[in-house]
């Protein structure tokens, strides 16, 4: 989470160092309290701050089409896998042998995983600027396209019984 | 099993929906970048994720124990799918625990493979458990979707007071007729030598004392004390339970009453119960095994009940207090309900011991010197009120912290003798 906090100020501007640091400290306790407490709300609250400040700084500085933003997205995966993997051994349960190694491979797995998706994407979209309108329409298309699919499948599913 | 979203679930909608609304509304795609695994993880967790249908019993080694000893268990877990992870947690009444501290399992479960978790479970206090209820969290690869559900089955662990240490118990007054290990003060068959008295036909031959008739110049026989058995009624007083610090009267009680009981029956006495509080429980005097289990039975059922009812010895029947049984009263001497029906007791004539749980230790005085003084009145109070039972020809025997049954016992044993002997 220091780390992801740490791009944007590093690279940033003075101004988004100054603000961006205090957004950062608050992030950091927000974290820090919701580990501590087993607030999962908090973990997604010191998230937010953490992209706010990466948002801040990529509008702030005008910067073109960021290359680190599948590091980032891969951080913030993985930031936010830990979070909730440490609230969730917080529960007393005794688990097995491996568990936590097994676990573990399967973040890395996932951090991995986004990492080269997040590639692929930012690959894309610098595609999409490079052709203009027509890419621009059939990515809002695909992407409604996407929204109705994961409504019918809601509603296919109905709510569960007890 | 009722379904739920779990943590990450919201979190990550709500990181998602952030993501995406800012990337179009400040136009970096980055942004959208960042948001999209956790969109793809939603739309993967939530639409991947099926019902489990876990199978989970417990079973335990025995069903009877004493209190803090230790019981096997088993915990049987199937499931015809693949589970990525399971949390097993038992639901486990107050006074019984998990030994090991493992009363929460977590665990993987390949399909159709079954898994046996060894637990022990433990009784910290004496009374009957139901130990059957288990709670099954299931959740899936992506931890986004919990699955929840609560088994109940029959299952009692009964946990038996443990027992106290006793050497020798006090022997009622009066014997009844059966046979029994008690030396009967009247004559008769028996193994004590009792007098000699002149032959009479009828005699037996080997009752002759042939010594004796030699002296005499006439035959005269050995007379003997028989061996008969004695009635016993513990009268536990269930009106009030002083406590502290993890001890408590009614705990000593019933432990004391446990004890006595299997003690009374080893010597084929009849023991019964009188559990004379809130609620009014009797056990009927008896005798043999089946009777010690029928006893700790009830006594595992005690419980104080609170209530202002004004109690009368009247209520309990007259064949639960046969003539001639000495009554073992159990208690703090707090309640002057109980106090009463002690007098009530004494005044019909039946031999009765006290055995006072000294609640004097568990008891701590208020702030202040008023609190203190308060305190010693008290304590000024009950001197009083045992030399009032003892005036009575009662004996009291206090048991507190320190201190064996036995010993406590055995302080008013020479009491007892003598009282006897003013009482007759």
């Amino acid at each position: 989470m220091g780390g992801l906090g740490a791009l944007p100020l590093v690279r940033g501007s003075d101004t988004v160092r100054e603000v961006g640091t205090r957004v950062a400290v608050a992030a950091l306790a927000a974290l820090v309290v919701g580990l501590l407490r087993g607030w999962p709300s908090l973990v997604t609250a010191a998230l937010l701050l953490v992209g706010g400040i990466y948002a801040g700084q990529l509008v702030a500085d005008d910067v073109p089409l960021d290359v680190a933003a599948p590091a980032f997205a891969a951080g913030t995966l993985v930031a936010a896998e830990l979070a909730y993997w440490s609230i969730d051994e917080r529960t007393r349960a005794m688990g097995e042998r491996g568990d936590g190694l097994r676990r573990l491979g399967w973040v890395a797995g996932l951090g991995v995983a986004t990492l080269v998706a997040a590639a692929v994407l930012l690959a894309v979209a610098d595609a999409v600027r490079a052709r203009g309108l027509g890419v621009d329409v059939a990515g809002a298309a695909s992407a409604a396209l996407a929204l109705l699919a994961a409504v019918l499948l809601a509603l296919r599913r109905g709510p569960s019984s007890a | 099993m009722s379904r739920r979203g779990g943590a990450r679930l919201g979190g990550y909608a709500v990181l998602a929906a952030v993501g995406l609304v800012a990337a179009l509304a400040l136009r970096r795609p980055e942004l959208a970048i960042v948001a999209a695994p956790f969109a793809l993880l939603l739309v993967l967790g939530t639409g991947l994720a099926r019902e489990p249908r876990v199978h989970a019993s417990l079973t335990l080694e025995t069903t009877r124990s004493l209190e803090g000893d230790d019981v096997a268990a088993e915990l049987r877990v199937e499931s015809p799918a693949r589970v990525d992870r399971l949390e097993l947690a038992l639901d486990l009444p107050e006074g019984i625990e998990a030994a090991d501290g493992g009363d929460v399992r977590a665990m993987r479960l390949e399909p159709g493979r079954e898994r046996v978790v060894p637990l022990t479970l433990r009784g910290a206090r004496w009374g009957a458990y139901d130990v059957g209820g288990i709670e099954l969290r299931v959740t899936d690869l992506l931890r986004l979707v919990v699955w929840e559900q609560r088994l109940r089955t029959a299952l009692v662990l009964k946990a038996y007071p443990r027992p106290e240490t006793v050497g020798r118990v006090l022997a009622a007054l009066d014997t009844q007729a059966f046979v029994g290990s008690e030396v009967a003060r009247t004559s008769g068959d028996g193994i004590e030598y009792a007098d000699l008295r002149d032959f009479v036909p009828g005699d037996r031959v080997r009752s002759i004392n042939w010594r004796a008739s030699a002296r005499r110049q006439a035959l005269v026989v050995n007379e003997r004390h028989p061996e008969r058995n004695t009635d016993v009624v513990l009268f536990v007083d269930t009106f009030v339970d002083v406590g502290l610090g993890g001890r408590s009267t009614l705990d000593d009680a019933v432990r004391a009453a446990a004890t006595l009981a299997a003690r009374y029956l080893e010597r084929r006495d009849r023991v019964g119960l009188v559990g004379y509080g809130g609620i009014l429980r009797w056990l009927r005097p008896g005798m043999g095994v089946g009777q010690r289990y029928r006893l700790i039975e009830t006594l595992l059922e005690t419980g104080v009940e609170p209530t202002f009812t004004w109690r009368d010895v009247n209520l309990v029947p007259a064949r639960i207090l046969p003539p001639k049984a000495l009554v073992v009263a159990l208690t703090p001497l707090v309640d002057p309900r109980f106090v009463a029906a002690l007098e009530d007791l004494r005044a019909r004539r039946f031999d009765l011991l006290v055995v006072e749980l000294d609640a004097a230790g568990l008891v701590t005085h208020g702030p202040g010197r008023v609190g203190r003084l308060a305190y010693r009145l008290w304590l000024l109070e009950r001197e009083v009120l045992r030399a009032r039972l003892e005036r009575l020809g009662v004996g009291v025997a206090r048991w507190g912290d320190g201190s064996s049954l036995g010993e406590a016992l055995e302080g008013v044993r020479t009491y007892r003798r003598y009282a006897g002997r003013a009482r007759a």
